[in-house]
């Protein structure tokens, strides 16, 4: 059978049950479930990353922080070879996936990006019912029958807060839910393929605090099961959000570190100076 | 510190007011408490008055060092080596204040001793007094100048202070069992001496704090202390 029919059950988890809770290692000694080594990143000439190593350990989540252009949404890119999609592009160095290379000719792009899941800055449901929406990712990867089906679609909704909200409009458009509620269904359409890691690049910059405040919640539940790295500007929603902060300076990391410790004393000047709003 | 400036002017103008409010804060305490132990070892009504009549005024400077710390933590969201200073000013206010308080006390005691105590030796406090006001400016310097080391000092030097105080203790509790008349006024010194040594330990506070927004560590709980007696202290 090819694996990628396959159900995969989320490495040591139950999907229902997130008893796990607290029993992860605390920051920065937990198991890395990617890991890169002198990564670098060139877009044709230009190199946007520069040596890259960090480990983003197994249920944290990371936020990469860093004035614009410094190759954190980069390196969001690499981890699921979304940079594959346009030529002239390319990695080297090392990255690894729970212990597996990603970076080179044989790896399986779409095997990889069903198990790293990517949410973007502005919400991108398809112009398609809400079931439809979370069912899409489903159906690329696995043949469920109809009941498996509704029951997974409503199982994602729920893990993102949404059931209640949509569960009398699941065949309404999703471009007529709100933006915060399309953030949402966005992440539900993500978690339903059960991949092992969620990138998330700016995830609410375009939203309002309330919706801000939900998904920062939801990513509270989510690294109870998945590996989180997290893209965004807002320091603050970092210092709430992540167990460990890195950041990126004109493509290099400057300073990793666990957030209460990087936003009260970091080690780092140009770290001091970015976050305290002296450069940037 | 050598940091740039922030890029928005204004949060820069208000750390800077916060400093100055600090070092205002800073600068009267200290003339206090010079005022407090003049008006103690020279029995000077004057001085005792002097201290007293400052202390509304930095109970009034730490309301505003505490409204503007917390408008700047709800409106400035500070981060790092801001969120330090910061906090710590919030701390340090109530540590100046608490000493501009104990300044007046002894102020206070003063008056009321008198010449009652004229017979008693006032040479360990003298010590006392020379070594809380050097703890205290050392302190002060350091929190205007961002300065660790100076703090670290600080916080080592205060152990003299609590052993002048043990010291004093047993002296004072002496005089009274040799003649019971000694009561009153050596009770006033007791509280002046107690005072005084409580002046010592929020300067240490001052430099603990100092020491934190400057470096973000944290110095350990137990620092050096000297000649403590469960008795001696009321």
């Amino acid at each position: 059978m090819d694996d990628r029919t396959a159900p995969r059950p989320l490495p040591g988890m139950s999907f229902q049950a997130t008893a796990t809770a607290g029993t992860s290692t605390s920051p920065g000694t937990a198991r890395p479930m990617i890991s890169t080594r002198n990564l670098d990143f060139h877009y044709g000439a230009s190199q946007a990353l520069k040596g890259i190593s960090l480990d983003f350990p197994a249920r944290q989540v990371t936020g990469l922080i860093g004035p614009s252009g410094c190759g954190k949404s980069t390196l969001l890119r690499v981890l699921n070879r979304m940079y594959d999609l346009y030529p002239g592009q390319r990695a080297t160095g090392e990255v690894l996936l729970d212990g597996e290379t990603i970076i080179g000719p044989h790896v399986d792009a779409n095997r990889l990006r069903s198990r790293v899941g990517m949410v973007f800055q502005k919400p991108t449901p398809f112009p398609m019912s809400v079931e439809s929406n979370v069912a899409f990712g489903i159906r690329l990867h696995e043949r469920l029958g109809r009941a498996d089906m509704a029951a997974r679609i409503e199982d994602a909704l729920r893990r993102v807060a949404l059931w209640n909200e949509v569960k009398d409009r699941l065949r309404t458009s999703a471009t007529s839910l709100s933006g915060g509620q399309q953030q949402r269904l966005c992440i539900a359409r993500t978690i339903a393929t059960r991949p092992e890691v969620i990138l998330l690049d700016e995830p609410t910059s375009a939203l309002d605090p309330i919706s801000t405040a939900r998904i920062e919640e939801l990513l509270d539940e989510l690294k109870q099961d998945f590996t989180i790295a997290i893209v965004t500007h807002n320091l603050q929603q970092a210092a709430r959000c992540a167990d460990r902060v890195a950041f990126f300076y004109m493509g290099e990391l400057v300073e990793v570190d666990e957030a209460s410790r990087l936003f009260t004393t970091p080690r780092q000047k140009r770290t001091q100076d970015y976050i305290t709003g002296r450069f940037g | 510190m050598s940091n740039p400036g922030h890029i928005v002017t204004s949060y820069e103008q208000e750390l800077n007011q916060l400093r100055g409010l600090m070092a205002r804060m800073g600068g009267l305490v200290e003339s206090q408490t010079a005022h407090a132990i003049q008006a103690i070892l020279e029995h000077n009504p004057e001085a005792a008055q002097m201290a007293m009549e400052q202390d509304p005024e930095v109970d009034a400077l730490e309301r505003e060092v505490e409204a503007r710390a917390i408008k700047m933590l709800a409106l400035r969201a500070p981060m790092a080596q801001d969120l330090r200073e910061i906090v710590s000013a919030l701390k340090v206010t109530s540590d100046l204040e608490r000493i501009g308080d104990y300044a007046a006390n002894v102020a206070k005691r003063s008056l009321r001793l008198g010449t009652a105590g004229a017979d008693i030796s006032l040479g360990g406090l003298r010590n006392m007094g020379r070594l809380v006001q050097e703890g205290l400016r050392l302190a002060i310097d350091a929190l205007g100048q961002n300065d660790k080391d100076k703090a670290l000092d600080v916080w080592r030097s205060d152990k003299a202070v609590d052993e002048i105080y043990t010291a004093m203790f047993r002296e004072l509790v002496t005089y009274m069992m040799e003649d019971p008349r000694n009561i009153g006024a050596c009770t006033h010194l007791l509280f002046i001496a107690k005072n005084l040594e409580r002046i010592g330990d929020h300067a240490t506070n001052i430099a603990e704090r100092v020491h934190y927004a400057v470096t973000g560590e944290m110095l350990p709980p137990a620092r050096p202390r000297g000649g403590f007696t469960p008795e001696a202290t009321p």
